[in-house]
């Protein structure tokens, strides 16, 4: 059992971040771990940028993840990655979905979007920090629904050496917790965002 | 992962579930047999609401949706005087509407237990301003409880109504945007017999008219009544099972509700074990045996909270007058605004320790700050589809921008964003009306008076929940008093921006179907001097309509009617309907930018490499109106709704 693990899920309201923080929260809960979950509701998600955060282990009381000490990053978006990187820990590991998502501002010229080397750039020199950004929405799409993204990005997260829970216990929390009928491309989603991130790790 | 409704219902004392604040709060209402819920939505306290309404039926439990929180509290408090457990629930804005009857009722007190839920939102991440309710519960003279996790939301509510009932006063029960909306792990207790067997209790008014009617004579005797209690209830938190001393030290913290948690953080962070922390759910009234037991031994006391000083202030005054001498630290190492969190703990911690932090924070933030120099800000926006968008868009066009634009409280206030920037002003729920009403009588005179002259054209905008809320005074006095206004209902046909509740325009209760009340109506009965009903997808018309209605003189009144785009998005995928998508031919865009200058659909972004605009199919949820307003026809129909 680890004293404390912080993962950080951000990107844009919208993208199913809140399910993905609650799958993962479950599944600390059924491993044993006392477990916190923070999350943003109402007009503060409406496609703008969004944090969540998922805490477990016995050092763990408050529902965010203190600046400096996150784990992990998952991010829906990559320039949402970078947005919340002052929570990373040094040396720690960034999975990102790499389709950007234009905001409004950058559209009507007001803002530029930064190039996605200038993003990697920044996680690695600044945090030594691993980068990881792949297509999560193809994979996604592959296993048959687009929805299935924040599923593929948690299969990445599982396979990583010192993940503390198990892809046995993820992947039951995945089968109560979506409709029957999806549960199939679900795990497929799973599946597939754990051997693409064990590919690239 | 099973739906809310059943976990809150699952009555298997001793289960470990992930619950989330609010829904917890909903569990602990139940294990005390809560009988009445009356509530109006306002975040972060929404998902209790909508918790009790998904539950109320299978509990035995009325449960509304009032039009606003002074009407709730008021049919909440009647229960409670009836001798039910009642509960309403409100965020910290919702009790300053609520606050007339409520200043006024502590003393008649109660004969069930009455718990207020009020959930406050320090950094003000979805409200207009940052209000410590603690303050509120000491002005009131109402006892505040705090939790500090998920599990304490629950065993606190029963709590609560178990203090209320025992000294017939009521309760608050303070939560945070960070307590309400974080999940923890929480060990469920047995569900009364009543609620599992959904028996609807029904309560018993004894009238007493010392104690209810509070004409002055009457009202003279509650004072001195409400103080005594309070002083009764001071000693009972003396023994609250949730205030507890933990530690061992020369040096101690005192600390209350959530900032318990990351004080607590903080001290593991820190990595010491020789401080003494008093742990309080009770901000008010402070328990002073318990904080005098806590100072035996100590040299100096810092006292965590979060936002005001609460506790602070009564520690200090109390210590004062008892002669006192150690140091007390608080607000001027703690920060008064925003969220508390662990770092902010470990540094005021540390500095009171004269330790170092154990990581250098202020390195980090120079190093965050840098890198936030280069990210595009992304700010909440109007949903693609968003039919307000079109009514904003609309107004702009009618107006040519010439005007001043009141607004409200809803997603709606989002208009506020660049490129619609047709926000000029938001001030509370219903506000809209009342400052429009001010700025045209100021500006341009009342249109019955000698001076009426029209230079400043006023068109305000409100949602439908909010419309009832608290519009509807401001706008009887806007017609009586002649006021010369346009206002733009934009109604939605849902309580969107706190999660899709039911209002009196959907005539939709959680027990069934209510009565509708059409917004038109009301505003031509009170004699509005122009009503008109338009969809704003259609937004020529829509512009049309409005321009007719700002060439009447008086109240004018254009009901925006489309419902909320999220919301038909989200019924449409339960029923596996197909949405229909548009895509920018490019041959027709001749990169004019309109679209995304004067519109601004999220669906919409700008491709720079080739200098035109292009449709995200995964956000487009095909309402049409980007091919309204390209000049060139560039948007086109790609996939027909099933």
């Amino acid at each position: 059992m680890v004293k404390e693990y912080n993962i950080v899920i951000t990107g844009v309201g919208g993208q199913g971040i809140l399910t993905a923080a609650n799958l993962l929260g479950w599944a600390a809960l059924k491993e044993g771990y006392k477990v916190r979950v923070g999350e943003v509701h109402g007009m503060s998600q409406r496609f703008g940028s969004v944090i969540s955060y998922v805490r477990f282990g016995e050092n763990v009381y408050g529902a965010m993840v203190p600046e400096g000490k996150a784990d992990v990053i998952i991010s829906f978006e990559p320039v949402e990655a970078l947005r919340y990187i002052n929570y990373l820990k040094e040396g720690g590991l960034v999975f990102t979905n790499s389709r950007p998502i234009q905001p409004v501002q950058v559209s009507m010229g007001l803002a530029k979007y930064p190039s996605h080397e200038e993003i990697k750039d920044i996680v690695e020199k600044n945090f030594n920090a691993k980068y990881l950004s792949f297509d999560a929405e193809s994979l996604a799409k592959e296993a048959g629904n687009i929805i299935t993204t924040n599923v593929v990005l948690i299969g990445a997260l599982t396979s990583t050496p010192d993940f503390p829970l198990s892809s046995q216990t993820i992947k039951e929390v995945i089968k109560v917790s979506v409709p029957p009928k999806a549960v199939d491309l679900n795990i497929k989603a799973f599946e597939l965002g754990l051997s693409k991130a064990k590919e690239m790790l | 992962m099973a739906k809310v409704s059943n976990m809150v219902l699952l009555n298997k004392p001793g289960e470990k579930i992930l619950l989330l604040g609010n829904h917890a709060i909903a569990r602990g209402a139940l294990e005390a047999g809560i009988a009445l819920f009356a509530a109006y939505p306002g975040t972060p306290s929404s998902e209790l609401t909508d918790t009790m309404a998904a539950v109320a039926k299978d509990a035995g439990v009325y449960m509304e949706y009032s039009t606003n929180e002074k009407v709730a509290f008021e049919t909440a408090l009647s229960a409670a005087w009836s001798g039910l457990r009642a509960m309403t629930a409100m965020k910290h804005v919702g009790l300053n509407v609520a606050a007339d009857s409520f200043m006024s009722a502590v003393g008649m007190g109660v004969e069930g237990g009455f718990v207020i839920m009020v959930a406050d939102d320090p950094s003000m991440w979805s409200s207009q301003n940052e209000q410590d309710t603690r303050v509120f519960g000491k002005f009131a003279n109402v006892p505040v409880l705090e939790p500090c996790s998920v599990q304490e939301a629950k065993d606190l509510t029963k709590y609560g109504f178990e203090i209320s009932e025992k000294y017939k006063h009521m309760v608050i029960l303070r939560t945070t945007t960070r307590s309400s909306h974080m999940r923890g792990d929480v060990v469920l207790d047995k569900l009364p017999d009543e609620i599992v067997n959904k028996i609807r209790r029904v309560g018993k008014f004894e009238k007493d008219p010392k104690r209810f009617v509070d004409i002055p004579a009457h009202s003279r005797t509650f004072h001195p009544k409400i103080l005594e209690n309070i002083e009764k209830i001071r000693e009972e938190f003396n023994n609250c099972p949730f205030n507890r001393i933990e530690g061992d030290g020369k040096v101690g913290i005192i600390t209350s509700g959530l900032s318990y948690a990351y004080v607590k953080e903080a001290i593991s962070w820190l990595g010491i074990n020789n401080v003494k922390v008093l742990k309080l759910s009770t901000p008010y009234p402070v328990p002073f045996g318990l904080v005098e037991k806590f100072l035996e031994g100590l040299e100096k006391v810092l006292i965590v909270e979060e936002l005001e000083p609460v506790v602070e202030e009564q520690i200090k005054l109390w210590a004062y007058d008892k002669g006192y001498t150690i140091p007390i630290y608080g607000k001027n190492i703690v920060p008064r605004t925003y969220e508390m969190d662990t770092k902010r703990a470990v540094k005021a911690i540390s500095k009171f320790l004269n330790i170092d932090t154990p990581i250098d924070f202020n390195a980090l933030e120079e190093k965050y700050k840098e890198i936030s120099s280069m990210l595009p800000p992304r700010p909440p926006s109007l949903c693609p589809a968003c039919p307000h968008r079109n009514s904003f868009f609309a107004i702009n066009k009618a107006t040519r921008k010439n005007a001043i634009f009141p607004s409200d409280i809803g997603c709606y206030t989002l208009g506020v964003l660049p490129p619609l920037s047709a926000v000029d002003t938001t001030v509370a729920m219903g506000g809209s009306i009342g400052i429009a009403h001010g700025l045209s009588v100021s500006l341009n005179g009342a249109t019955n008076e000698e001076i009426y002259n029209k230079k400043e054209v006023i068109v305000a905008t409100i949602g439908d929940s909010t419309f009832y809320h608290t519009g509807l005074p401001a706008i009887a006095n806007a017609i009586y008093n002649r006021s010369n206004i346009l206002v733009v209902i934009v109604d939605n046909e849902i309580t969107a921006m706190t999660g899709d509740q039911p209002n009196p325009g959907t005539g939709d209760t959680p027990h069934g179907p209510g009565k509708r009340i059409p917004i038109e109506d009301v505003v031509k009965a009170m004699g509005a001097d122009f009503v008109e009903v338009v969809n704003p997808y259609n937004i020529k018309k829509t512009t049309e309509v409005i321009k007719k209605a700002l060439d009447v003189d008086g109240v004018s009144v254009v009901v925006s009617r489309q419902v909320c785009a999220l919301h038909r998005v989200s019924q449409a995928r339960k029923k596996k309907q197909k949405l229909p998508t548009f895509r920018v031919n490019p041959d027709k865009c001749t990169g004019c930018k309109v679209c995304v200058t004067t519109f601004g659909c999220p669906a919409i972004f700008w491709d720079s490499e080739n200098n035109k605009a292009k449709i995200d199919p995964t956000m487009c949820w095909g309402c049409g109106s980007c091919a309204q307003i390209c000049p060139f026809g560039a948007f086109e129909l790609v996939k027909e709704a099933k």
